[in-house]
């Protein structure tokens, strides 16, 4: 069903009813489940993901993930091993993606060598930092949502690491046919727009303006693109707010139970 | 698994503080490509492309299959990748790298998804007879930069094809061979070419193009930018690495598409070389069916 | 198959286990008494685009998803179907089917369960999904709910995913999610009557539930896991447990609908036998559907062990060679145990059996457990 987006210069509303620069709810949780070093489950919209990360640990048995940026090459630094499952029910049609699948393989080496150029992974030679996701639901912003949620477990696990890598997507109101200057960057794009309108992927580092990760997989003019770039970077950084809150309130709750013991050179953080 | 020889320290030191000075191994700019050579096989889409001492060699071979069901109007067209142990002995049968899934998914977005062949031009009988264009993509030598030579390639060898040409009359299609009739091009509607930049330092602050596989080796990130001479993004992929500011990309991406001009006038005038070599005795048929664009 | 891997246990560890686990009553090394299960917190519903699905978490971490969907299929083997594949005409022997007799088929139901770490056609995995989906199938009910007409049935996908690694062996986990999410499933309801393509009504909350909600005659079934050591049963395992364990049962349990309660008696069960036995007792009357043997990791050869001893290797080589290795691995050492060799005792496993099926036994009290969850 082709998107109608005529309507959008009438009202400047998006489908879903958002305006340009919208993202989605962000919902996040982290440390999600008892066993596991680190753990989150992140929703953006309807695209719902999970991760567990185990480790750094020493390296077992080979099993089927693709490495990393250091597969097997320098023991200098820990290996970031991901695996992506997405479940059958994720889509709206059942489909059953098999692991060999080069989207995936590509989905995880991307989330592998994003994660490794954030993380301090030269503090644990010879180990390996197992981070599993799983998605549940999808409806666009898949990529974003994997490296958003694999960073979170990564904070929730303990592992060092420069700054949060956080990722979402932007799009292109018009398609690529069209020549039209006029045409308006989107931030955030859900399902129906990521089939309809040029887009791309941005993951940054923090609040800075650098970017580990930029996938466009549409045909767009190159005009476009510092727009498009500039939207999603500045997405970026709302995201990073949404991300930090959510593990900075975790930490007060755990504080406050006493779950933890408050870190030292920390009694100015404020618990109420 | 065998793996690839890693540089040692002293040699990775030396290639990084040598970058810092402004300086490459082998003398080049930082945007410079090194020399890039294109020859064309007696046979119609072969390309063998030679960029420094890389080499890929990339075959299209078209035949007559049935649709896949879900899209009965459009032919089939593939590109296999396979990194043989000739390029490398890092590479093994049977058993893809990660190196060479990513050429592959690369290569599939710049150039399939992105519309270059115009697979409904390549139906015959709706639902029942397609054509089915395979592109086989081989690494003869690998020193670096394999994907802007393989995509280079690709394209080569499917603007020089000419697949058998087919009539149908009265239900019944004929297949001619290429004594019957002068075989046709592809119905060809852009052409895309990868330009791969390859980020050092620790703030991705030098940015290089075609890195020969040392560099490649020593590189903290890279980022490939796919485009056609219209300016058209086919395709980004800047999968991890090192972090690089956002305005470094928006400035590789202007460079590289002054690259991807070169690329296409250089290919626009290998191809018309060879069908002047081709049309030597003038006896040869005008081939009016070949694509402006 | 080996239930878990194995797990790194010196072997003073293990007979300190073993021992205090065959003391009466035996000591857990997590403190529950031996019917107890491990505390667990379920949700029901969680996601929208799914017709059922459920996520349980139980406290030692391990976390299981399941999400079922349904699609439209067209029954295979239909004859008088013109529409599909014309010329193709099967006449299968001018078999009449009445009107309205429903016939399911176990293919309608596909289930796949999907572990981190390990490959979809990993043989652990594989006899995970088939030990669930037999459990599921056996009574041979559940794929009648799928009939549409005569022309049309559902096609059931349950994917299973371990969210955590494997800790301790899933299948308890596992299927008392696929038992939630089956039991929060929904069908859109049929608008259309007869062998008529099949089109449904498009208001949810009209949607009925593939288990009738309220009548406790009908739930999918569960299956557990129960082990003995010594004279002791313990349910529920924990991986250390597993690991000591003399023999391990898993077994499916599901509610015999009231009126066909049978007096089949109660079946000794040797693995993989389907038996078909009821207790036929007031209140809840459970019904054994399939009980198999699961290889505790005693039963593999621990690493590291010499070739001479192992006789997976070929010990009537070995033996000659070394005979004194034979005796040595015979002799019972103080402080070391060693697992048992040969089957478990036919007492044994009815015990086990019945076990579980006791009135106020554990799958009651699982089950009372699970109906306790809130849908939606």
């Amino acid at each position: 069903m082709p998107l109608d987006t005529s309507a959008y210069s009438l009202a400047l509303l998006r489908v879903d009813g958002r305006r340009w620069n919208e993202l989605r709810r962000i919902h996040a949780q982290i440390r999600t489940q008892a066993a596991a070093d680190g753990s989150s489950y992140l929703e953006m919209g309807h695209t719902k993901v999970m991760c567990v990360v185990t480790g750094p640990s020493e390296p077992g048995p080979r099993r089927g993930t693709t490495g990393g940026a250091a597969a097997g090459a320098s023991k200098a630094a820990a290996e970031v091993a991901v695996s992506v499952v997405v479940a059958g029910f994720s889509s709206v049609d059942r489909k059953k993606r098999g692991r060999g699948d080069k989207r995936n393989l590509e989905l995880q080496s991307t989330i592998s060598n994003a994660l490794a150029a954030s993380l301090h992974t030269h503090l644990f030679p010879h180990s390996v930092i197992q981070v599993s996701l799983h998605v549940l639901s999808q409806d666009g912003s898949l990529l974003a949502a994997l490296i958003n949620a694999a960073t979170l477990a990564c904070v929730d696990a303990g592992i060092p690491m420069t700054d949060y890598v956080v990722a979402c997507t932007a799009g292109s109101t018009s398609t690529y046919a069209a020549g039209d200057e006029s045409a308006d960057p989107l931030l955030d794009l859900n399902h129906q727009e990521e089939q309809e309108l040029p887009g791309l992927t941005v993951a940054t580092l923090g609040e800075t303006d650098r970017v580990a990760v930029l996938v466009c997989e549409s045909r767009v003019q190159v005009g476009r693109l510092e727009g498009m770039l500039a939207v999603g970077v500045d997405g970026c950084k709302q995201v990073r707010e949404i991300l930090d809150r959510v593990v900075r309130e975790k930490g007060k709750r755990m504080v406050l139970e006493g779950t933890v013991v408050k870190g030292e050179g920390l009694e100015d953080m404020d618990l109420d | 698994m065998p793996r690839e020889a890693e540089p040692s320290l002293n040699e990775r030191q030396f290639i990084l503080q040598a970058l810092q000075e402004n300086l490459r191994l082998d003398g080049r700019e930082f945007d410079q490509y090194r020399p890039l050579e294109l020859t064309f096989g007696d046979q119609y889409g072969v390309a063998d492309v030679t960029l420094g001492k890389t080499r890929v060699l990339a075959k299209a071979s078209a035949e007559v299959t049935v649709p896949y069901v879900d899209r009965p109007l459009d032919g089939i067209f593939n590109i296999a990748t396979e990194l043989s142990p000739m390029a490398s002995p890092a590479f093994e049968v049977g058993r893809p790298t990660e190196t060479e899934v990513l050429i592959s998914r690369l290569l599939e977005k710049t150039v399939r998804r992105s519309g270059a062949l115009d697979t409904e031009s390549l139906c015959l009988v709706a639902g029942q007879k397609v054509w089915s264009v395979r592109v086989d993509v081989h690494v003869l030598s690998h020193d670096g930069n394999l994907i802007d030579a393989a995509c280079f390639a690709v394209v080569s060898a499917l603007r020089h094809f000419r697949k058998p040409d087919t009539s149908m009359e009265s239900g019944i299609l004929t297949v001619y061979t290429p004594a019957e009739r002068e075989p046709v091009a592809l119905s060809w509607l852009h052409s895309p070419f990868c330009v791969t930049w390859s980020y050092f330092g620790d703030e991705g602050e030098i940015a290089l193009l075609d890195a020969t596989w040392r560099e490649e080796q020593v590189r903290a990130g890279s980022c490939t930018i796919s485009l056609n001479r219209h300016g058209e993004i086919c395709q980004i992929a800047k999968l991890g690495g090192t972090p690089v500011e956002a305005v470094t990309l928006l400035q590789c991406t202007n460079t590289a598409l002054t690259k991807v001009q070169e690329f296409s006038a250089f290919l626009d005038r290998k191809l018309a070389e060879d069908i002047k070599r081709r049309d030597k005795g003038g006896l040869m048929a005008e081939l009016s069916a070949e694509n402006d664009r | 198959m080996a239930s878990t891997q194995h797990v790194l246990l010196s072997p003073a560890e293990l007979a300190y286990l073993h021992e205090a686990l065959s003391l009466t009553p035996p000591i857990r090394p997590d403190g529950r008494a031996p019917m107890q299960f491990r505390p667990l917190v379920a949700e029901t519903e969680i996601l929208p685009g799914t017709n059922g699905s459920a996520r349980i978490c139980f406290a030692d971490g391990t976390e299981a998803i399941v999400g079922v969907k349904a699609e439209v299929e067209r029954t295979r083997g239909y004859h008088g179907d013109e529409q599909e594949e014309g010329g193709e005409e099967e006449e299968e022997g001018g078999e009449e089917r009445r009107e309205g007799e429903r016939e399911g088929q176990g293919e309608w139901v596909e289930l796949t369960v999907e572990i981190p770490g390990y490959r979809d056609d990993d043989a652990g995995t594989a006899f995970l999904a088939a030990m669930l989906s037999e459990a599921l199938l056996a009574d041979g009910r559940f794929a009648k709910k799928l009939w549409i007409s005569r022309r049309f049935h559902w096609k059931l996908f349950l994917d299973i995913l371990l969210i955590s690694p494997p800790l301790s062996y899933p299948l308890p986990l596992l299927s008392l999610t696929t038992h939630l999410a089956l039991l929060s499933t929904r069908l859109p309801r049929l608008k259309s009557e007869g062998d008529e393509d099949p089109f449904f009504d498009d208001d949810w909350a009209a949607a009925p539930y593939l288990y009738p909600q309220g009548t406790t005659t009908t739930r999918p079934p569960i299956t557990l896991l129960v082990m003995a050591v010594g004279r002791n049963i313990i349910f529920d395992p924990s991986k250390e447990e597993l690991a000591v364990a003399d023999v391990v049962l898993a077994v499916s349990v599901g509610e015999a609908a009231t009126n066909s309660a049978s007096t089949k008696g109660k079946g000794k069960a040797i693995g993989g036998m389907d038996i078909d036995s009821a207790a036929a007792q007031p209140g809840r009357s459970l019904r054994l559907l399939s009980v198999r043997t699961v290889d505790p990791p005693s039963r593999v050869t621990p690493p590291g062990m010499p070739n001479a001893t192992n006789s997976a290797y070929g010990v009537a080589v070995s033996v000659q060679k070394q005979p004194e290795a034979r005796t040595v691995e015979a002799q019972a050492v103080e402080g070391v145990w060693k697992a048992p060799r040969g089957g478990a005792k036919p007492a044994v496993m009815a015990a086990l059996v019945q076990k579980v099926l006791e009135r106020g036994g554990v799958a009651d009290e699982v089950l009372d457990a699970l109906e306790a969850v809130e849908l939606g």
